[in-house]
Order: structure tokens, then sequence, then C-alpha cells
């Protein structure tokens, strides 16, 4: 049997606030299998982004174990983890975090140039078109709309085709209609690419997209619900006009 | 990943910081471009002396001393197949027109030369009219430099006086080619032939003088056969060193010993200015990377290691140092443009070539090293960018690995070290000015932050009476965390130093060699007075108004031995000392033997050894000698002498020695029963050797005197003296001193100006950091507009704070000055210390209101904004 893509094992964070420990996480477990798309939601403060950074190995848990394909990450060097990032995670950020002094199709090529793909820019230029932007390539971020940075962001997730995504409230600084424009080119080029997606959010509706559901409350899993409850079909408008 | 790709993600990340590294590249440049303008004068200077070395020499070969040529040596240059030789002598005299009504005529000390033959073999010596200086120069003639005829208010035709024999001025001359335009000389230039010369008496009336064989071998010789030639003269020279052979291929090693060393001193003054650049580097990386902190959060979240991004960032700060040294190389060329045409004393333009590629290089190489080296410590910041600050923040820092601190502190170090030991080519050397630099950082550093928290700890809110609000917020805004005070006062504080101490030391010796002269000092010295013409000169002195006459006699001798062993073998065993301990730069070649201001003590004590000493004898010292050891004429059986302490230490006798000289073929034994010390300060006459009366007074003598003369007289008792006693030479002290101070200010000159680039770096850094910090400073204008402060009040809030920095730089800057100050006045002068409190307080109002006008002028943009712009942006 192959090993699960992500296993969390009693894993806890702590942070310092002021003359107190702060508890961010608190003894998680859980493992998620290759290709499941992975909701995880809970107020604000619960401890989503912090579950995702430990995933990333962007940060380090005080205590706990990540496994990323069986192979424990806690312990590994910066470069170790950067490594890892480059040949086994893509990430998308609330905001977008592309490089400003980087054009849109330059952002998107380097993680592919990264990890040595053969033709990074054919890659870029396919990926640039799957999300609609195949005409403004050569546009700095600070020259393009919220959407159009989140749709260059999701296209530079995908360039290396990582095995993991890790979204981080995808559509939190978009309004509704480009939000669930977003929505489906993530959940699109997942099925596409067949990745294994973890998306925080706090919206219920985002996260029935999911095929399970992880529920944080101040730091502990409060409930896993797995079964597909909704289909991309099903929540969002089909992806009628967009470029595959 | 591939070369390509790294060089890519170079060109993609510098997109966003060109125009925001301005002040990295400006702060670089600055110092660049002394180095480059140092580097490329000096190379510029013995380029010039190398290709126009036969010129300088006027010949292929030369054998010189200050005795005639031995007829072995003359037979031996006769023996070289198809060589040419022409004799010069050369000594300084006193020249005058001929008396007019009874009144004797105007008179000029001049340096004399003396020419039997083809002259010179090589470079043009420029006559008026434009003929040879044969067909010109007669038994009967004389040709002169031009500056000399309207002093002596005569013209070409007229009759000179020169040792009192009449010569008819043949023509003139404008350049000589074995005269360097920049070296010291006493007078003008007369040529006579040998035969004039004799005319004069002057060789034998015991005027000192030079001579010298200038030799032109065929043209088809090889250099190497040259050096063949030149090393069996030396070996047909007597032993004992008192003559040199050099040839054209050594190109004046005097000369280019004494640039390399001035070289390298400017060349250290050079590099602080530059390491203050990095100083300015250092912060504009700092200041560039806390705005790409996102940026590698960024880049290691997609997975690019620490130590791949490390030389993304690097490699930027490499760019913009060659961008820097660019600039600097650019604008050390225009200075060595500007340069000459603004002090045409300081450097002979004519052989300045700007693009020196040695200098160029070094330019570019210091200054891409200071640009790595400076911001190391600042981009070792990359290694603790946390990647989870894409997602938070206030994501902590990664921690710091100890050996990175270490490793860039010792990569600093030894980096400052390493370009010090470059730059003054020695290892000693660049260790003392790297310890010095430290030491002195670490003074101004200590202080901006003791300034800093004391500042922080005065009491804010009890708000005493003299706390208006500006002074209040001009304090606090120096403690502000950030706030880049720090380095701005160490680069200013360098700079101030550098500046005022230089001038502190050039006033300093000014003062002493000119104002201070003592008031019973004499002005003029008198040298070759005959004995027989003494009565005389002595009334002339005194109805001149001379006062303070004294004569002494002086015995002309060659030391021949100390204790028995011969001065040659003395030279030629302190010649394999001074090889075996000679570190660096005292790597002279054997064609420089024997002559004073070679290298270090080797240098001084064969000169002691060979040149021709002055004996004199009496029976009391003057006031201004001091018996230190022995006591004087104290043994009864024997002839004694008395020697200057440190001359006794440098030709090696002491207490008890006994003395061989050679006086005029008679030798003579005198035995060392005291050592003395003397005052020179007083500039009375001072021997270094004095002999017990009764021993010399038969011996071949003249006089030597000095007299105090009433100002302006000097002139006329010159005159006076040329027509009656031709033969006198006489020295004005106050024309001579001022001869020195003229080459003491060129030096000052140049390295006050270098200083100036220090300071200019640390303008410029402490412009950088406000404008750094203008984004800061636009909202604090603003809110401070808000509440009510009239923009006048917020300039008055920045001034203070500028005004403070300028404070802390420029006291600190001023005490480093004056110690530094102290030490070159009081161990390299050798004079005492006084401090003009005036200068100080310039150096430290200059500093403020330099520090304000820079500080006010980066301000410009923040005060000018208004506050709705900057709280709309919010």
């Amino acid at each position: 049997m192959t090993s699960p893509r992500i296993e969390l094992r009693q894993l806890t964070r702590k942070l310092p606030s002021g003359d107190r420990e702060l508890t961010i996480l608190d003894h998680v477990d859980l493992t998620i299998q290759p290709g499941e798309f992975v909701a995880v939601l809970g107020p604000s403060g619960s401890g989503k982004s912090t579950l995702l950074a430990l995933m990333a190995g962007l940060d380090r848990p005080t205590s706990g174990e990540i496994r990323i394909d069986g192979e424990p990450i806690q312990a590994m060097s910066e470069d170790g983890l950067a490594l890892l990032r480059r040949q086994k995670i893509g990430f998308v950020f609330q905001s977008f975090q592309l490089l400003s002094n980087l054009t849109a199709r330059e952002n998107v090529l380097l993680p592919a140039e990264l990890l040595g793909v053969a033709d990074p820019y054919a890659r870029a230029d396919e990926l640039l078109a799957a999300v609609g932007l195949a005409d403004r390539g050569h546009h700095y971020p600070s020259q393009l709309s919220g959407g159009e940075q989140q749709r260059v962001a999701l296209a530079r997730a995908f360039a290396a085709r990582p095995p993991i995504l890790l979204a981080d409230e995808p559509t939190g600084n978009l309004d509704g209609a480009t939000g669930r424009r977003i929505l489906e080119l993530l959940t699109d080029l997942r099925s596409r690419e067949g990745t294994t997606l973890v998306l925080v959010t706090h919206d219920p509706a985002v996260a029935a997209l999911a095929g399970r559901q992880i529920h944080l409350l101040d730091g502990r899993i409060e409930r896993d619900e797995s079964g597909a409850t909704a289909t991309a079909a099903t929540a969002v408008a089909p992806a009628a006009g967009v470029p595959a | 990943m591939t070369l390509g790709f790294h060089l890519r993600m170079l060109a993609r990340e510098s997109r966003g910081s060109r125009g925001r590294l301005a002040f990295f590249v400006v702060c670089l440049a600055v110092g660049v471009a002394a180095v480059v303008a140092v580097a490329g004068l000096s190379a510029s200077l013995r380029d010039g002396i190398r290709r126009e070395a036969r010129q300088l020499l006027a010949a292929d070969l030369a054998v010189r001393g200050n005795q005639p040529l031995p007829p072995e040596t003359l037979t031996a240059i006769a023996a070289i197949p198809g060589a040419r030789r022409t004799d010069v002598k050369e000594t300084v005299t006193v020249a005058a027109a001929p008396a007019r009504g009874g009144q004797p005529g105007p008179s000029q000390l001049v340096e004399l030369k003396v020419v039997d033959g083809v002259y010179p073999f090589y470079g043009k010596l420029d006559l008026r009219p434009r003929r040879p200086l044969r067909e010109l120069l007669t038994p009967g003639t004389t040709v002169v430099a031009s500056e000399l005829l309207p002093r002596l208010g005569l013209k070409v035709g007229d009759s000179l006086l020169i040792g009192g024999q009449p010569f008819r001025v043949a023509g003139t001359v404008l350049a000589e080619p074995d005269r360097v335009s920049v070296s010291f000389t006493l007078g003008p230039r007369a040529f006579l032939t040998g035969a004039g010369f004799a005319r004069t008496h002057l060789e034998e009336q015991g005027s000192r003088v030079g001579y010298r064989a200038l030799v032109k071998l065929p043209d088809q010789l090889s250099g190497t056969e040259l050096d063949a030639i030149a090393e069996r003269l030396r070996d047909a020279l007597p032993a004992g060193d008192f003559f040199r052979v050099e040839t054209y291929r050594q190109a004046q090693p005097a000369l280019q010993q004494n640039i390399s060393r001035v070289e390298r001193f400017l060349g250290l003054v050079a590099l602080l200015s530059l390491f203050v650049g990095g100083i300015g580097v250092a912060q504009s990386v700092r200041a560039w990377l806390a705005g790409r902190l996102d940026a590698i959060a960024i880049l290691k979240c997609l997975g690019m290691r620490p130590r791949e991004i490390f030389p993304l960032y690097l490699g930027q700060t490499v760019l913009l140092g060659l961008a820097g040294s660019v600039l600097g190389i650019l604008a050390g060329a225009a200075i060595q443009l500007v340069l000459p045409r603004l002090f045409p004393d300081l450097i002979p333009g004519e052989l300045v070539r700007p693009w020196q590629p040695a200098a160029l290089l070094r330019g570019l190489g210091l200054g891409v090293g200071v640009a790595m080296l400076f911001s190391l410590p600042p981009l070792s910041a990359v290694l603790r960018v946390p990647p989870a600050r894409v997602l938070r923040r206030d994501a902590e820092p990664l921690p710091r690995h100890r050996w990175v601190t270490a490793v860039t502190g010792l990569a600093l170090g030894l980096g400052i070290w390493g370009m010090a030991a470059f730059q003054s080519d020695s290892a000693l050397l660049g260790a003392q000015f790297t310890g010095g630099v430290a030491l002195v950082t670490a003074a101004l550093a200590g202080a901006a932050f003791l300034v800093a928290r004391g500042v922080r700890r005065l009491p804010r809110d009890a708000s005493p009476q003299w706390a208006r609000p500006w002074l209040r917020h001009g304090l606090a805004a120096l403690a502000r965390p950030g706030a880049g005070a720090g380095s701005a006062i160490v680069a200013l504080g360098l700079g101030v130093l550098v500046v005022l101490g230089m001038s502190l030391v050039e006033r300093r010796v000014l003062s002493q060699l000119d104002k201070e002269l003592p008031a019973n000092a004499p002005s003029a010295f008198l040298i070759d007075v005959q004995p027989d013409q003494w009565q005389g000169v002595e009334a002339l002195l005194r109805q001149q108004g001379g006062r303070g006459v004294e004569s002494v006699p002086v015995v002309m001798a060659r030391l021949a031995a100390i204790d028995g062993v011969r001065t040659e073998d003395l030279v030629a065993a302190r010649e394999k000392e001074a090889g075996k301990d000679s570190g660096e730069g005292n790597g002279r070649d054997r064609g420089e033997r024997g002559e004073r201001g070679g290298g270090g003590r080797g240098g001084d004590r064969r000169w002691g050894l060979t040149r021709e000493q002055r004996l004199t004898y009496m029976r009391e010292l003057p006031k201004d000698n001091k018996i230190v050891a022995g006591a004087l004429w104290s043994d009864p059986a024997r002839p004694e002498v008395s020697l200057e302490k440190g001359f006794a230490e440098e030709i090696g006798a002491h207490l008890g020695s006994t003395l061989t000289f050679n006086v005029q073929g008679v030798p003579l034994d005198l035995e060392v029963t005291s050592l003395r010390t003397v005052d020179w300060g007083t500039f009375g006459i001072n021997f270094f050797l004095v002999v017990e009366p009764g021993v010399l007074e038969s011996a071949p003598q003249q006089r030597l005197a000095v007299a105090r003369l009433p100002r302006g007289a000097e002139q006329r008792v010159q005159d006076l003296l040329a027509a009656r006693y031709p033969n006198v030479t006489f020295l004005r002290i106050r024309e001579i001193l001022e001869k020195v101070l003229k080459v003491l200010r060129r030096i000052s000159l140049g390295i006050r100006f270098l200083g100036g680039f220090t300071v200019v770096a640390g303008i410029a850094i402490l412009a950088g950091a406000v404008s750094a910090g203008s984004a800061r400073r636009g909202r604090e204008v603003a809110l401070l507009k808000t509440l009510g402060m009239t923009r006048r009040g917020v300039a008055a809030t920045f001034a203070v704070e500028y005004a403070l920095v300028g404070l802390v730089a420029g006291a600190i800057g001023a005490v480093g000055g004056a110690v530094l100050a102290w030490g070159v006045v009081t161990r390299g002068f050798k004079i005492p210390w006084a401090l003009d409190p005036w200068i100080l307080t310039a150096a430290l109002a200059a500093s403020i209101l330099l520090t304000v006008i820079a500080g006010l002028a980066a301000s410009l943009r923040a005060l000018e904004r208004r506050p709705i712009e900057v709280l709309r942006a919010e």
C-alpha cells in the first residue's frame, strides 16, 4: 500500500505572546491520501494557516511529526525543506504573493525553471492560457486586477506539477464572482493534474467543493467529515468560456 | 539549475531596485574616484619617468659622486666600444649683475651646471636662441634660466658675475631634460663650460660640487648589455661607496621610490573614503533588503534554497558595485584631468595619462570588493527571512547561525586588511591601518550608541522650559530605532578625522617652521668663506645691521675607519644587514647605494659613513648643545672628538671609539670622549663632529658663518657679498624654509583633498539614510502638520536631529583628528605639540552645518508633502 501523501501526528505549535505561550495547534492528527481534496475550515485564530504552513515546511512544529509521502520533514534543514517545496508543493495565497518585479509569465515560469522542467516557457504559456491570461503574460502584477493576479498565482502553483497544492483562502480578497471563477479554475486544474489539494477557507460554500472537510477550533480538529457533499458543477457556475 | 537561470533571476530581481540603489552607487563611486585618482596619478608619474627615462638621465648611463671621478673609472668608460662621455659638475653659488654707479648689482643664488661635451645625449634642452648649447657656451659665456635675468635686471648679451668672474649671457634655457619640475631647487639654473668654471676658482675654494659622467652608448645595445656594462663600471669603482652608477633602465630610482611612498600614504587615505563609502553601501543594502523581505519569503516558498537566494542578492550588489566602480573610475579620470589645471604646482599636467589600466583595474577591483564585503553583514539577513512570512507578517525570523555572524565578521576584517595591504603594498602597514580604522570606528559607533541611549533617557513627559517641541522631537528622533544615525556618525566622523587631522599637522608644522622661528635665530648662512675673507665679511655683516654674527672654521674630511675597521667594510657589512632586515620597500638595487633618502636606516647609515664630513673645532660648545655622555676634552693624551648622539648611533660609534679621518690626504685619529644632544630648532651653527682645539688649525679650511639681518636687508647683503666675495654662498633661511613649506603644503593639500572625499561619502550616507526613511518621514511630517506644527517647526525638528548627528560626528572626529595629528607631529616631525582651539571649533561648526544642510536637502520632499496626501494613502 502506498503511504499517505500527508500525515500529521500529534502536531503541536506554540507561539510566545508577551509573557505567555499561545497554543496555536494542539496535538493534531491528520492523514491525507493522494488525490484527496480537503477543505480546512474554522474561525479566525483557529490555526488553519499555521496548519498549512507546517504542512509546507514553512514553519516548524513545537512537537509532533509531519510526514510527506512517508518522509518526516520536521527535522529537515532549511535547504531540505526548500527542495521539498520545489518538488512537491504548490501554493495559492489569499494575498496572491506574486513577485512584483517579475512579469506574470516570469512568475509562472519560476517554479518550472527551479525544477528544471524541459520546456518551462511552453509550460508557462500553457498554464497562462488555461487561466485565460495568454495575452497578459508580459504584464507586471501591479498592472493586473486582483482576480487576474490570483489567476497568475494559480498558474504558478501548478507550473511544476506538484503532487500537493496548498491554498490559503484563495478567494478571500476577491469579490464573489471573481472568487467563483478562481475556484472553478482551481478544481478544474486539480482534476486535470490529479493533485492533492488542501484548501483553507472559512466559507462553507467553498468548503462544500471538497471531498473532505476538517473543522478546526482552538487548535484542535473538531470534526472530520468525509464524503463529497458537493461538486464543482453544483457549487459554482459551469466553466463555460474558460479556455482549457 | 543552470547559470543561465541564475543570471536571468539576477536581471529580473534587479528591476524593482534600480532607482532605490542610487545611493549605493554614489557612495561607492566617491571612494573609487579617490582610489583611481591616486593610483592613476602616481602611475602616470612613474610611467612618464619610465617613458622618458633616457631624457631624465640625459644619457644611457651616468656615474656620479661628490668627488671627482677616479681615473680608473674614466679609463673603464673609455674602454667601452663606441661610448661617448660628457662630464658635468653641479654646485650652488651666487650670481650677480655687475656694479652700477658704485653700487653692487643685484644677486641671486643659482644652481650651476658645468658641461663639457655633448649635452644632453637624450631629451631636449630648450634654449633661446634655438642653437646647440655647445655653440652658445664658451669659456667666456653662460646660459641661464630665463627667470634669472629679470631678477638681476639683465638681458641676453649682458655680463653676469659668477664667482666674481664676468660671463656674457649668450642665451636662456627654458627646460632641461634631467631637471624634474616637481623637485626641490635652490635657485635658477646657470650653465658654464669647464674652462669657465675654472676661472671662478669655486672648486678650489671648497664649494660642494657634484660630479657626473654622462655616457652615451651605441644605439643597438640591448638592455642586458647595458646592465652588464653598468656592473663592470661598478666593479671598477674604488671601494667605499662614494660613487654610484645609474642606467636609464632604473629610471630615477630615488624619485620613483618617493612617488611610491607618497602613493602608499595617499592610497590609504583614498581607501578610507572607499571604506566610508562601504558603510553607505551596507546601509543601502539593508534598506533595500527591508523592502525585499516578502519577495525573499515567496522565493523560499517556491522552493528556492537560502544558498540559492543569497547569491541572487550578492550578485545584485556585484552588479551595483560594478556600476559604482565604473562611475568612480570616470570621476577619478576626470579628477586626474582637472587637478593639474587647478594645481599646476602639484602635478606636471603633461605627464598625466588618466587611463592607466592598472589604476582602473585597481579601482574596479577595490570598488567591487568593498561593495561585496560591506554587503555581507546586511545580506546575511536573507538567510533569516522566515518563509512563513507569506502567511503571517509577524512570523519569527529564523535563528541566527553563530558561524554566519563569525564568518561575515571575519571576512570583513580580513577583507579590509587585504585591501589596505594591497593599497599600501605592506602587510604590516595594512594591519596597522585596519587596527586604526577598527579603533576609530568602534569609538564612533560607541559614541553614537551612547548618545542615542542618553537621548532616550531624557525626561520627555516632564517637558522642562527649554524643551520646545521641535527640540524634544528632534532629540527623540535620534533615539528612534533604525534611525540610521549610527552609520552616518561613523562615516562623517572618519571624514572629519582625516581632514582635520591633516590640517592640524600642516598648521602645526608650518607654524613651527615659520612663525615660531626663534627670535634670535639667524636669518642667513654664509658658506665657503675663506679664512682671510672672514674679517671683511664680518665687518660687512655688522655694517649692514647684522647681529648675532658668528663663525666657525670648517674642515672637510672623510671618515676612513671606525676602531680600525675600514669604512668600506662597515658599509658592506651594513648593506648585508640592511638587506636582511629590510622588509618591504627597502629593496633598493645596487645602483642606488650610498644616496640619502633611500630606504630607512640602512640608507642613513651608509650616507653617514660615506659622505664628506664637516669638522669644526672649538673650546666651548654652543648653548644649544648638551653633553649626555662622557666629558668634553677630558683626555689630555689623545686628540678628541665630540659626536652628536644621533649621528654616533647612525655610524655605529660610541664613547671610546677611535674615528680615523682622511683630512685631505692626511690621516687623523680622533677618540670619541663625549656625546651631545643638539637643539636643531634654534637654527644655530651646529656640527655632528666637533674636534678638540689644537688639532685641525693648520688643515685647509673655510669658515661657516651665521647672522641675523634686519628684514629686507638680506638682498643687499647678498649683493654686496657677491660683489666683494663672489665665492661666498649666501643662503637665506627664510627663503629656503619657504621652499620646504611649499613642498609640505603640496603633500598636505593632496591629503586634505582626498580626505574631502571621505566627508563627501559621509554626507552621501547621511542623505541616503534620510531619504531611505522618507516614507516614514513623510508620515511623520503629515502627522506633525495635522497636529498644528508649521513647516518651519517641522524643519527645525529635523535640523535638531541632523545637528546632533553632526555634533557627535564632529566632536569625536575632531578628538580623533587631534590625536592623530599629535602622533604625527610629536613622533613623525618631532616638534612640540600645540593645539589651536579655533580650528577645532571651526571643524565642529562645519560638520554640524554640512550635516544639517545635507539632511534638510534630503528631507525636502517629505517636508513639501501635504498631510492629506500621506494620510489618504494609509
